[in-house]
């Protein structure tokens, strides 16, 4: 249930940055969720709604995009999605494996009123 | 009207975790995040731990529960000073409890701190906490496909201390199963088979310990 602490975290600064610019009330929130985060998106939101009720995101929608694993081989310089947290590279089966994608856990922008 | 936000949902706990780091850092403590599911074995080890350091190298503990101070009495037996901190409800430590504990310690009598987490597999290896090290404990009546399961933790972790493996014939537990689906995970992660009960690999636990102590007071002194 990391969810409440992560919601909480959220309300904070999607209603700080909303009063800077003077809104009255926020609509959407749009939400970078990487999968290694193992956020789960019904969770958040219920735990969101919680915790933004009586304030001025109450009622907003929070959308969560899911950004998938890719890693990228340091020895053959490979792309790569990686599934099922197998970190080996497919091309040439090195384990030298760098995370490119997957780890954000980022605000990217609020819709206000 | 939109608004371009483009900030870290966890970026006030990790600004406090870098305050913490530098806490650390001048008072030259070596920090350990300990992590495993209830009854893994945390308390004790960190008891066998106490004991094993005596008149080596000075030991203090921070220790995470959602209710009751039984862990830090248990600990504080050893004459280690421990602080006890209870989450009320929640399932994790973060950076911000972490801090307010330490002002209670004499961190410059400390070499290895170790915060004990809220038993709990998931949400402990979201927030870091200013640590240098995080480190697992898998325990083999748990089972050994825990690693796919919960992968953040085994993702995060520097080393993973396969506990409770006195109990190992008793189970179902495939051991080279288990080191396979963390490395899968962690190519790098290191693993030790323990026992609190009979002691097996404790001294390797140790010297895993003072190595990667003497490691960062090295950096500390070259920096």
């Amino acid at each position: 249930m990391h969810e409440m602490g992560i919601a909480q975290n959220i309300l904070d600064i999607v209603v700080a940055t909303a009063q800077k610019e003077g809104a009255t009330r926020i609509t959407r929130i749009n939400l970078l969720a990487g999968e290694l985060r193992a956020i789960e998106p019904l969770q958040l939101t219920f735990c969101f709604a919680i915790v933004a009720k009586d304030t001025i995101a109450d009622g907003a929608f929070l959308n969560i995009e899911q950004i998938p694993v890719r890693g990228h081989c340091k020895d053959c310089n490979a792309d790569f999605p990686i599934e099922d947290y197998i970190y080996v590279c497919p091309e040439c089966s090195s384990s030298k494996i760098e995370i490119t994608g997957g780890n954000e856990l980022k605000l990217q922008d609020i819709e206000v009123e | 009207m939109k608004i371009n936000v483009m900030q870290d949902v966890l970026q006030a706990n990790d600004k406090i975790a870098e305050d913490n780091r530098q806490i650390f850092r001048k008072n030259r403590n070596f920090v350990i995040n300990l992590m495993s599911s209830p009854g893994a074995g945390k308390t004790l080890l960190l008891e066998k731990t106490a004991e094993m350091l005596a008149g080596k190298l000075r030991l203090g503990v921070i220790v995470g529960d959602v209710e009751t101070t039984r862990d830090a009495d248990r600990i504080s037996k050893f004459g280690i000073p421990t602080i006890q901190l209870t989450t009320g409800n929640a399932c994790h430590l973060d950076a911000n409890m972490v801090a307010h504990a330490l002002p209670h310690l004499k961190l410059d009598e400390i070499d290895i701190l170790v915060v004990e987490n809220v038993g709990n597999l998931v949400c402990p290896a979201e927030f870091i906490i200013g640590e240098d090290h995080k480190v697992m404990i898998l325990s083999v009546t748990e089972g050994d496909e825990k690693p796919l399961k919960y992968p953040l933790m085994f993702h995060e972790s520097k080393l993973m201390l396969i506990n409770k493996i006195d109990l190992i014939q008793y189970t179902n537990f495939n051991l080279d199963e288990a080191k396979a689906n963390a490395r899968k995970i962690n190519p790098d992660i290191d693993i030790i088979e323990i026992s609190c009960i009979n002691g097996t690999g404790l001294d390797r636990w140790i010297s895993w310990l003072t190595d990667h102590y003497q490691l960062k007071q090295k950096g500390l002194s070259n920096a």
